[in-house]
């Protein structure tokens, strides 16, 4: 086991890897920028290292200065929390020739998953469905013909050069789709400059799902079972859930055993997650993997029982993975993410804060390093805290999430609570049959059109 | 823990109002700021004999702590926080890494307190990742003291040196 481990993050991240180390009776240095010399993952690790000025690439994406800290205080290992460095290969590898351990998979693992196109190429070699697609621009309304018959309709005709919605065109029948590749194209050539179109499968109604995997030096790999992040709003997860209220048994152990294989394939070591597409019809596909421990896995941790954090801990120290191949679940989880922002406008809302009281009683968890009188700095992500509620089943969880939306005190500080207490009530979610169009069919029926970023 | 930025305003606290003193026991130290003008006497966790040290400037609070190593920081902090409050220019460190006063371990340091030194002479050494990073003075004046001793870890913004402007 590492004597002394030096968490290169922030916020309520550090303080989560400061109490695993705590209770493996690991000593920790947290590194922080000036504007952070307050924060609770300074005072509560046995060492803090200043590092920088608040700009994040001048601090918290600072290697030299992250290493220098490790130097100075003799640190053995760096965890890398998420965000910031946690998926940078070239970091984990500055620290490998500065034999500090990296918490975490191999450079190798990080540099391959994190290139979308050989991510997707692997996965498809592993046989985990993946996305059908053209991937190549497509020379007309021909070719156009060919690839949407092979890929199964409805298919999306996107710009390859493109993004926002636009040169975008969705095809339900080969009838239209040599009228729509034309159009989708000029729209393309007007906005970015570049015609050309690829397409992929369109799904109508995906629900995002994601296995936890944990994989040990040894080359066992066991997944911890799928969280649900269907109620996303640009493509920011508010609201996380485990298990999925949609997956049956059969399905979870494809998905599973899918994300598994990729995991073997790839000689995974340590925490990550594989995230699928479920569509409507039952069909999964391989989206990407994420080769860092997430930041809605409590909902995890609380219907299994199983601290991962530790995990990733003793895992990079070289300890076995014993755990069964299929860990069981129990009960159900919710994690809201609450964040200092304005609830209508979504725009952050930095300050301090005035007084904080966060709910307990059976089944709840908050993951926070903020208090009352905390100054939340404007220099990084809103993120407040993350509220955990637990029960026997969803309608439980559901129930002690109210309650404890209610119960949650921040006032200082615009907060996301009002929004979360909305989501809670709304039929549709209640009902489990949700999306990730949720939240834009959310917003507008409740009125508030989604406003154009500032 | 007090913070630097607590201990400068109980110093200027002291000196505005004129207090006789302040006395604070925290578990750990206990910070004494001594209103009347003296000489001060610094002393560190009981067994360590007193130091003399002359005042910055005429009459200034003095500031003792006794204590352990909380007490060393919050000495520390307390010398940086006289040192600014004289109008004594402070040099932070730009990096992490290990302070070294001479170029390499047989050599002179740099400098030595009363030396003049100009903006852009090399004061010290901050060592990273066995990078000799060279630190230069921004500003005209004179060496007062060195805060760190050799080869002591530093952090981002650690002060340094203590520089009389010209």
């Amino acid at each position: 086991m590492f004597e002394k481990v030096l968490i290169a993050n922030r916020g309520e991240i550090a303080l989560r890897v400061i109490q695993a180390c705590r209770e493996l009776e690991v000593a920790t240095v947290a590194v922080h920028s000036t504007a952070d010399a307050d924060s609770l993952h300074v005072t509560y690790a046995d060492e803090a290292v200043c590092i920088g000025p608040p700009a994040s690439s001048d601090s918290y994406l600072n290697v030299s200065s992250i290493v220098a800290a490790a130097e100075i205080t003799g640190a053995d290992a760096v965890h890398p929390g998420y965000g910031f460095l946690a998926e940078n290969a070239a970091f984990a590898e500055v620290l490998a020739e500065c034999n500090l351990k990296w918490i975490g998979p191999s450079p190798g693992s990080i540099r391959l998953m994190g290139d979308k196109a050989k991510a997707r190429q692997t996965a498809a070699d592993a046989g985990v469905p993946v996305l059908p697609g053209s991937r190549e621009p497509l020379a007309d309304g021909t070719a156009a013909e060919r690839a949407a018959k092979d890929v199964g309709y409805p298919v999306i005709l996107k710009a390859v050069a493109g993004g926002g919605g636009r040169g975008m065109r969705i095809v339900r029948d080969a009838d239209e789709l040599e009228n729509q590749f034309n159009t989708a194209s000029e729209e393309a050539l007007k906005a970015f400059g570049d015609g050309s179109i690829y397409l992929e499968r369109y799904l109508v109604e995906p629900r995002h799902i994601e296995f936890q995997v944990l994989g040990d030096r040894h080359g066992k790999i066991v997944h911890l079972g799928e969280r649900e992040c269907s109620i996303q709003r640009r493509h920011q997860k508010l609201i996380e859930e485990a298990p999925s209220p949609v997956l049956t048994p059969l399905l979870r152990d494809q998905m599973g055993a899918a994300a598994v294989r990729l995991a073997e394939v790839v000689g995974y070591e340590n925490a990550g997650t594989v995230e699928f597409l479920l569509d409507h019809d039952g069909r999964f596909y391989f989206m990407e993997m994420n080769t860092r421990i997430q930041v809605e896995h409590p909902v995890t941790e609380m219907v299994t029982g199983q601290d991962l954090v530790k995990w990733q801990i003793r895992l990079a120290a070289g300890e076995r993975l014993s755990l069964p191949d299929s860990v069981p679940v129990r009960g159900h989880a919710i994690e809201c993410r609450i964040n200092a922002e304005d609830p209508r406008r979504f725009t952050p809302s930095p300050g301090r804060i005035e007084s904080f009281h966060q709910p307990g009683g059976p089944g709840i968890r908050v993951d926070t390093h903020v208090y009352g009188g905390y100054f939340i700095p404007p220099y990084y992500d809103s993120l407040v805290a993350k509220l955990v509620a637990y029960g026997e089943n969803r309608e439980e969880a559901i129930v002690r999430m109210e309650r404890a939306l209610e119960f949650f005190v921040v006032e200082g500080v615009e907060t996301s609570i009002p929004l979360h207490q909305r989501i809670m009530r709304d039929a549709r979610f209640r009902s489990g049959n949700i999306s990730t169009r949720f939240m834009e069919r959310f917003l507008e029926s409740s009125g508030d059109r989604p406003r154009v970023e500032a | 823990m007090l913070t630097f930025e607590q201990i400068k305003e109980l110093i200027e606290l002291v000196r505005e109002r004129q207090l006789l003193g302040v006395e604070i026991e925290r578990s750990g130290f206990r910070l004494k700021i001594d209103g009347r003008p003296a000489e001060a006497v610094t002393v560190v966790a009981g067994d360590t004999k007193p130091e003399a040290r002359t005042a910055v400037s005429p009459g200034p609070p003095a500031v003792t702590s006794t204590g352990g190593s909380d007490a060393q920081a919050v000495e520390e902090a307390a010398a940086v926080a006289e040192a600014e409050l004289a109008g004594v220019h402070v040099l932070r460190s730009p990096i992490v890494g290990t302070f070294y006063t001479s170029p390499s371990p047989d050599a002179e340091p740099y400098v030595r307190a009363g030396d003049r030194v100009k903006r852009g002479q090399v004061l010290c050494i901050v060592e990273a990742m066995k990078l000799m990073n060279e630190i230069e003075s921004d500003e005209d004046g004179v060496i007062e003291k060195a805060f760190p001793k050799n080869a002591q870890p530093v952090e981002f913004g650690e002060p340094l040196f203590a520089i009389v402007p010209d």
